[in-house]
């Protein structure tokens, strides 16, 4: 933990209207300038739910989240400029096609011209899509769209990524790209927050995770050191398994 | 603002390719103001012309009275008589029951001696007014029945509305009274004959000397003329202008389950500038209808029978009422859209409090037949402020000016409107449902 602290949790607690059950609990957590941080859990754990938190869509009720050093609610306009977020769902204008859905997005942060259509060019060879570009977006696979919609949270460049799920339902090859590509954007300076039910993924890039369950961080730490330190469990999904338990959620 | 233009793309593109909605977009205020306006007319004027009502009429008068009447109604065309059905003479009990099955809505029962009973009835009052102006000269009271009033009877179907029984009371009243003033002039002139057989007095037809005109002042050189077209379509058109709330409020609803609105409320941009974008494309969408639907006022009612739609030379004001009465139905729209969790809700709440609104409003009844305390709370309709603005523009000839009250009322509609909408939507963040 040499970098410093770029996003700091405190005390964070989430109830949903109409449910007694806190879907956050009392989470504390720093997260490192440039790592690759993974928030790990069953569904329902609340991973979602942090972070839209922590991109300013919910309040942190009691708790408190800063980003660079802004509170996430007050200074809320100044972090949209430096955030992206991939959202867990579709998140796209399916008639429009996947091209100007990016424009507008692009726009959206910002970006215009000359500089946002090279970016977009970049990002769709970079995607493999640069052929369906001009297609309605009800027309593309499931992995096209996740593919689209994980481009549409970074045309801009964030200096901190939330991504939600972003190899859900995808193929070996998209994946591979995906998960090269965030390698890639680690090595330009980029914190990337990411959820997954992905143990091994999880493992191979993720600098620390964070193992919740019911809203409560069981578990934090790099996923080999995790490990390491409870020998009995040969990797982390056995671990994950241990500290969640094997029964079904809602 | 290139934010403002891109959204703006954004939202014209989704519109353009969705083919089916805008079909319907511009047709069916097209069919909704031209069928509207025929079935309210055709439910009162053209009775004026083609379908004649079918009256039930019991002449057992068969005397001055009975005959003018009869001639009386069949002249005003509205109706015709029916006296004897498979050459049988209509009587009482069969116009009673006739009309008691449904099969007639009207029937007027001329009782016997009616002519008799009002001649006598004058005769004694010019004979009162003669002996008192004669003092003693008791002959001319002999002879003089002193009699009872008579009941001319109107059965109704009790299915027609009460305007029109009150409308064909009052006419066949005023018919009635017509023939009596005559009356009493004809015997009056008898009478006096009797008394001065010595003048030879010319006998005459008394004639009314009061006569309605009915004119319209308005602030213009040549007076629009108040047709059912020229009343019709601004109410019809406003009414169809407010239905903007279904689609725009489904496209926010829509924006919102596919995802999209989440994404855009973590980038850095207003949902001020997303509603209005919304707001601009719907605009035009609200000014190419109301123009479509004034041009079916003006080439297609006419191709009915109608009076095609006048337009005076108050083009500008007109544009403008458009355009704001747009805006105060497009704030509306978004507010519901915003606030509405799915498309059945808007589409329900939507669709139903602009019925209400719009009946509140006046546009189905006019407001100066309503109640006072109905007349205050039309005036919070924003489809009330819309009418007035544009009956002003429509019916009185009224300049920009004129009809400033309304359109800064509804500008503060869609400001209000609008605000709520931005606000809730800062509060509640669009987090699936
Ligand atoms: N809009 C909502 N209203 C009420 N409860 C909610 C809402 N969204 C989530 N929850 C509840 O909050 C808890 C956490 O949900 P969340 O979506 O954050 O979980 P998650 O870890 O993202 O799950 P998954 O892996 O299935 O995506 C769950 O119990 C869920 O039922
Ligand atoms: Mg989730």
């Amino acid at each position: 933990m040499a970098e410093p602290v770029i996003i700091r949790i405190e005390d964070l607690s989430k109830f949903y209207k109409g449910s007694d059950e806190p879907a956050i609990d009392n989470i504390s957590l720093d997260i490192c300038r440039n790592e690759i941080f993974g928030l790990l859990g069953p569904n329902g754990a609340g991973k979602t739910t942090i972070i839209s938190i922590l991109c300013g869509l919910f309040s942190p009720g009691n708790g408190k989240v800063t980003i660079e050093g802004m509170d996430s609610q007050s200074d809320r306009n100044k972090i949209k400029h430096i955030i992206g977020i991939v959202p867990q769902d579709i998140a796209l204008y399916p008639t429009l096609t996947g091209l100007e859905n990016l424009q507008f997005f692009g726009n959206m942060y910002g970006l215009r011209g000359k500089l946002l259509k090279e970016r977009i060019d970049e990002y769709l060879v970079r995607f493999g899509l640069d052929r369906f570009a001009k297609k309605r977006v009800t027309k593309y696979s499931g992995g096209m769209k996740r593919r689209v919609n994980l481009i549409a949270g970074l045309l801009h460049k964030p200096k901190i990524l939330f991504l939600d799920e972003p190899t859900v339902g995808i193929d070996v090859q998209s994946r591979n790209v995906i998960l090269d590509f965030l390698h890639e954007l680690k090595a330009t300076g980029t914190t990337i927050i990411y959820t997954s039910h992905y143990m091994e993924e999880a493992e191979r890039l993720c600098d620390r995770v964070a193992i919740i369950d019911s809203g409560k961080i069981l578990a934090v730490g790099n996923p080999r050191k995790l490990v390491e330190e409870n020998p009995e469990y040969k990797n982390l999904e056995n671990l994950f398994l241990e500290l969640t338990g094997k029964d079904l959620r809602d | 603002m290139f934010k403002f233009f891109a959204a703006f793309r954004k939202e014209w593109l989704i519109l353009e390719r969705d083919i089916a909605g805008m079909m319907l977009l511009f047709t069916m205020p097209i069919l909704m103001v031209v069928i509207l306006t025929l079935v309210q007319e055709f439910g009162w004027n053209t009775m004026a012309n083609e379908p004649q009502m079918p009256v039930l009429f019991v002449n057992n008068d068969s005397d001055t009275v009975g005959n003018m009447m009869e001639i009386g109604l069949e002249k005003a065309k509205i109706f015709s008589l029916v006296k004897e059905i498979n050459s049988v003479p209509v009587t009482r009990e069969m116009a009673e029951m006739l009309i008691q099955q449904g099969d007639y809505q009207i029937g007027v029962i001329i009782p016997e001696n009616t002519t008799n009973t009002i001649r006598s009835k004058i005769q004694l009052m010019v004979a009162k007014t003669m002996s008192s102006l004669m003092r003693n000269d008791p002959d001319l009271l002999e002879g003089v029945p002193n009699t009872d009033s008579i009941e001319i009877v109107v059965l109704f179907d009790p299915t027609v509305k009460k305007t029109f029984q009150n409308a064909f009371l009052s006419a066949t009243r005023e018919f009635n009274s017509k023939i009596e003033a005559r009356m009493v002039f004809r015997i009056f002139q008898e009478e006096i004959q009797k008394i001065f057989p010595q003048f030879k007095i010319p006998i005459s037809d008394y004639q009314e000397t009061v006569f309605f005109t009915a004119t319209y002042p308005s602030g213009e050189e040549e007076a629009i003329y108040p047709s059912s077209t020229q009343h019709n379509v601004p109410s019809w058109a406003i009414f169809a202008m407010f239905f903007i709330v279904i689609p725009l409020s489904s496209s926010i609803i829509k924006e919102r389950d596919e995802g999209s609105l989440i994404r855009i409320m973590t980038q850095p941009v207003s949902y001020m500038t997303i509603f209005m974008a919304k707001v601009a494309v719907y605009l035009i969408v609200c000014f190419i209808q109301f123009i479509l639907m004034v041009l079916a006022g003006i080439y297609l009612l006419p191709l009915f029978n109608m009076p095609a739609l006048e337009l005076g030379h108050q083009y500008f004001a007109i544009a403008i009422m458009a355009i704001v009465s747009s805006l105060a139905a497009l704030g509306y729209g978004i507010m519901v859209g915003t606030i509405s969790k799915t498309h059945q809700q808007a589409a329900a709440f939507g669709s139903v409090s602009i019925v209400i609104l719009a009946a509140l409003g006046g546009l189905w009844v006019p407001i100066y037949l309503m109640g006072y305390s109905m007349r205050n709370l039309a005036a919070l309709s924003p489809l009330n402020w819309a009418h007035e603005g544009f009956i002003s523009l429509f019916l009185r000839g009224s300049s920009l000016a004129g009809v400033f009250p309304e359109i800064a009322k509804l500008l503060i509609f869609f400001a209000v409107t609008i605000s709520v909408a931005a606000i809730y939507r800062t509060l509640k963040p669009p987090i699936s449902t």
